[in-house]
């Protein structure tokens, strides 16, 4: 370990010398105009025991000076604020941020193991672009929304109010009105997030906050799919009333193909049925308690069970579907005496050469559109999209 | 300090009649020198000092500048005999000084960014009705 300034400068690690600190909003309060100082090697930081410069300021009126409690180095590789370790995007505790986001970082924590660790992330940190979290682990991660649900929405300064006056507590404050700490009722030991280490939350491990936090997001409400699994229809409630069957499939079609879609406005509900399952669930997870249309948040629950589609659907017959062209028909029995020639054949096809329905009847006007294909199959219906099979059995 | 007459002159005219508060007040600043600092914060148990030597000054300035009760010989006799700080009379001979609790409150380069002390913002300036007492010399603000 680095014992003074000089002391061993090749293939260590040098104490940290830093021109701006790394803060998130809520450390620096609300007061746009901050005075801070700045003092090179003024403390060691809490988790690398490596001297660095420490900056000091007042985060507004009432407020604790606040200062930077680790070094730049230790905090860029977690993208934390140096002062309070919570995510500079989210503000979130680090085992939060790393269990949604599903970021395995392995930290040594042993001392030696850690310096040599911290040293080879160092010197590859300094040639990076300074505005992206240089951890290589959270660049890809895109934004999670769980951690934009969990994250708060204003500032919360109560982190940066003075500590409670021990004196008032003991009832021995002599200093009245002029006093600068709270006097306040300290917080209850018993309570587990009385107990917390800055070792342990740096790491993501044993983060009472964090554990509670996680364990809300555990309980905030869910869709779960149904155990039936040829189900792929949602239920779609609370409809805004002018909404038109283009803009819910605008909505949709982004999770898989689309089956069918129907609108009954008179019940403002839907039903979006996907020629996938796993779409469906798709489409479920991203939409449940999520989707706002117009200013109204729309309930998403699951369909019944296939064919029930809800008793309000317009259920419309299956198409009467015509008899391909050209084929022959059916063969006649054979006569009961079996002679080897049978003496009669079979009835030609009405039209004989009539493969390409030329012989229409209602011929054409004028080159105008083309009729309608017959449908002679159900997967020709254009309103059945998708050259999946029968719905019967839809595909995983 | 004084009790030690450096000088080798015997004092001017007027000295028997300030004489006796000086007394006084030399034996109040022996008090407050030799306190015990039980139950004080670290800086506080220096504020009675700072107050002191405030008195002092203020009473011999009083006198000859106020109420000219003593004469330029005797009030130069006391600066001489560091009875009374000349610094500390010099500023408050200043507009917006007359008030000054110490020279320490207005020494710029012992502060972090280069201002003066609490004590001298005025109250009318110093918003939510807060009670200061700078950590220097326990002032309460001696400006406003």
């Amino acid at each position: 370990m680095a014992m003074s300034k000089s002391t061993n400068t090749y293939n260590r690690q040098n104490w940290e010398d830093a021109d701006f600190p790394i803060l998130c909003q809520t450390c620096l309060g609300d007061n746009p105009y901050i005075r801070m100082t700045k003092e090179k090697y003024g403390k060691e930081c809490k988790i690398c025991i490596r001297p660095f410069t420490v900056f000091r300021w007042c985060p507004g009126a009432r407020m604790r000076f606040k200062k930077t409690e680790i070094c730049q180095t230790c905090s860029k590789l977690k993208n934390v604020c140096q002062t309070c370790l919570l995510d500079l995007e989210y503000g979130l505790p680090i085992q939060v941020r790393d269990a949604a986001l599903k970021v395995q970082d392995d930290l040594p924590r042993n001392e030696v193991n850690k310096e040599y660790y911290i040293q080879n992330l160092d010197s590859q940190m300094s040639k990076f672009d300074p505005t992206q979290p240089s951890n290589s682990a959270l660049k890809s991660k895109g934004a999670s929304d769980l951690l934009l649900r969990l994250a708060r929405t204003a500032p919360y300064y109560k982190r940066n109010r003075p500590h409670v006056c021990s004196f008032w507590v003991k009832g021995e404050c002599r200093r009245g009105e002029e006093c600068p700490y709270r006097h306040e009722k300290p917080t209850d030991p018993d309570d587990p997030l009385a107990d917390q280490n800055i070792k342990d939350r740096y790491y993501g491990v044993n983060d009472p906050v964090a554990e509670k936090l996680m364990r809300r997001a555990a309980a905030m409400p869910a869709l779960p799919p149904p155990e039936d699994r040829t189900v792929t229809t949602l239920y779609i409630g609370n409809l805004p009333e002018n909404i038109v069957e283009e803009e819910l499939r605008g909505h949709f079609y982004q999770y898989g193909e689309i089956r069918s879609l129907t609108l009954v406005p008179r019940a403002q509900c839907a039903f979006v049925q996907y020629t996938t399952r796993s779409a469906a669930e798709h489409a479920a997870e991203k939409t449940f308690n999520r989707l706002v249309i117009a200013g109204k948040r729309l309930t998403i629950k699951w369909g019944k069970s296939q064919g029930r589609q809800g008793t309000n659907e317009k259920s419309e017959p299956p198409p009467p579907l015509e008899p391909v062209p050209g084929l022959p028909g059916t063969l006649p029995p054979p006569p009961a005496f079996l002679h080897p020639f049978p003496p009669q054949m079979p009835p030609p096809p009405s039209r004989p050469n009539d493969f390409f329905n030329l012989h229409y009847a209602g011929g054409w006007g004028a080159w105008g559109a083309p009729p309608p294909p017959a449908l002679h199959y159900p997967s020709q219906d254009p309103a059945r999209l998708g050259a999946h099979a029968h719905a019967s059995q839809p595909q995983t | 300090m004084p009790k030690v007459r450096r000088s080798r002159k015997p004092p001017p005219d007027g000295w028997e009649l300030i004489e006796p508060t000086l007394e006084e007040l030399e034996q109040k600043m022996r008090e407050a020198e030799t306190e015990p600092h039980e139950g004080k914060r670290k800086q506080e148990s220096l504020w009675p000092i700072f107050k002191i030597h405030h008195q002092k000054s203020r009473y011999i300035y009083d006198l000859f500048y106020r109420r000219k009760a003593i004469s330029r010989e005797l009030y130069q006799f006391c600066l001489d005999e560091k009875i009374a700080d000349a610094n500390l009379i010099a500023k408050w001979k200043k507009t917006g000084y007359e008030n000054l609790c110490c020279l320490r409150c207005i020494q710029t380069r012992d502060t972090n960014f280069a201002t003066n002390c609490i004590c001298r913002v005025p109250k009318s300036k110093l918003e939510e009705g807060r009670i200061v007492e700078c950590v220097h010399c326990g002032c309460r603000g001696c400006s406003g």
